[in-house]
């Protein structure tokens, strides 16, 4: 229970430096520094569960949003799975504000995903796409590369606004 | 079905096998299995790293130039289903592998050439110059035995293997 606590502190606390993941800083916090280096750099890489800030990759507004539900899945949510979430940080002028409760699709996940043919993919951060209740997403444009699995979860809109298809 | 390369070994991913990682730029790296995986982790360069092909590539070890390997380069472009084209692709992929397995053997051998000679030099100008750290020089001069016969040309005596008698 304290290691759960601990790890999403680091979460949380992994937000405000801007996606740096630092594996290791909620569990050495609490005893001795230890010489590793290169766990600075890697994302913590479990489900997206509530408290999880994803970043927003679309254009409609928001920058960055908290999980509050993983729909589907008592684990959490995984690569192409839909999430509400609630809106933490907005641009200025959008279409959603700082406070609103959104539905998402998560596009891409630090977790490893299996894929049909046996092998597995992951990505370098947590982003979603804001969607609305019928799965429509919200902006016009998606930056970043999306993955195809998307397709099979009938995200199509989705895909076709996306710049690159992992 | 598509063979890869493992991007740190340069090792063939083959389905099933492996993790791909997709970064925020869309570039995919791909690995073969999770000890490349993690040393692609530790932001080793792989041309620094011994075992790996871009290392012996590089410095030397492995052939780098050959007409066999133009025959690997990737093609985006599917075939149309063609039995004969298969049935010979499949025949020239198993002697092309032959032959360049050959060639690289060959590589190697000549590479290594010259080197049972050099040691047997090396082997001998040690023996001249650090023979007294076995027997005193004094000893040296009343039993020539064990200095190094001088070189006759009838006779191939090995000087090391005088030196084992004692």
């Amino acid at each position: 229970m304290a290691a759960t606590f601990a790890s999403k502190c680091s979460r949380v606390g992994r937000s405000l430096w801007g996606g740096l993941g630092n594996n290791l800083s909620g569990l050495l916090s609490a005893s001795h520094e230890t010489a590793c280096n290169h766990f600075l750099s890697q994302q913590q890489r479990t489900f997206i569960q509530m408290r999880t800030v994803l970043k927003v990759v679309d254009n409609s507004g928001a920058k960055k949003v908290m999980c509050i539900q993983a729909l589907k899945g008592k684990k959490g949510a995984r690569l192409g799975d839909t999430i509400i979430a609630s809106v933490k940080e907005a641009y200025p002028n959008g279409k959603v504000k700082k406070g609103k409760v959104v539905y998402g699709v998560v596009v891409r996940a630090a977790m490893q995903r299996g894929r049909c043919d046996g092998s597995e993919v992951k990505f370098d951060d947590n982003a979603v796409v804001l969607v609305d209740k019928q799965g429509q997403p919200i902006g016009t444009r998606v930056f970043g590369p999306v993955p195809h699995e998307l397709r099979q979860k009938k995200h199509v809109k989705i895909l076709s606004l996306a710049g690159h298809i992992a | 079905m598509r063979l890869e390369k493992c991007w740190f070994c340069s090792s063939t991913v083959y389905p099933g096998h492996g993790v791909q990682f997709v970064r925020n730029d869309a570039k995919i790296f791909r690995f073969c299995r999770s000890k490349c995986h993690k040393n692609f982790k530790m932001k080793r360069n792989p041309r620094k790293v011994k075992w790996t092909k871009a290392y012996r590539r590089l410095h030397g070890k492995d052939m780098t130039q050959d007409s066999t390997f133009e025959f690997e380069r990737k093609r985006n472009r599917p075939e149309r289903y063609d039995r004969n084209l298969t049935e010979n692709t499949l025949k020239a992929i198993k002697k092309i592998d032959k032959v360049r397995a050959t060639r690289e053997a060959k590589y190697i051998e000549r590479r290594m050439t010259g080197k049972k000679a050099k040691e047997l030099r090396e082997a001998q100008k040690e023996l001249e110059q650090n023979i007294s750290l076995v027997k005193a020089p004094a000893l040296l001069k009343e039993d020539p035995s064990l200095t190094l016969p001088i070189k006759v040309k009838v006779s191939q005596k090995q000087p090391e293997v005088q030196l084992m008698e004692e």
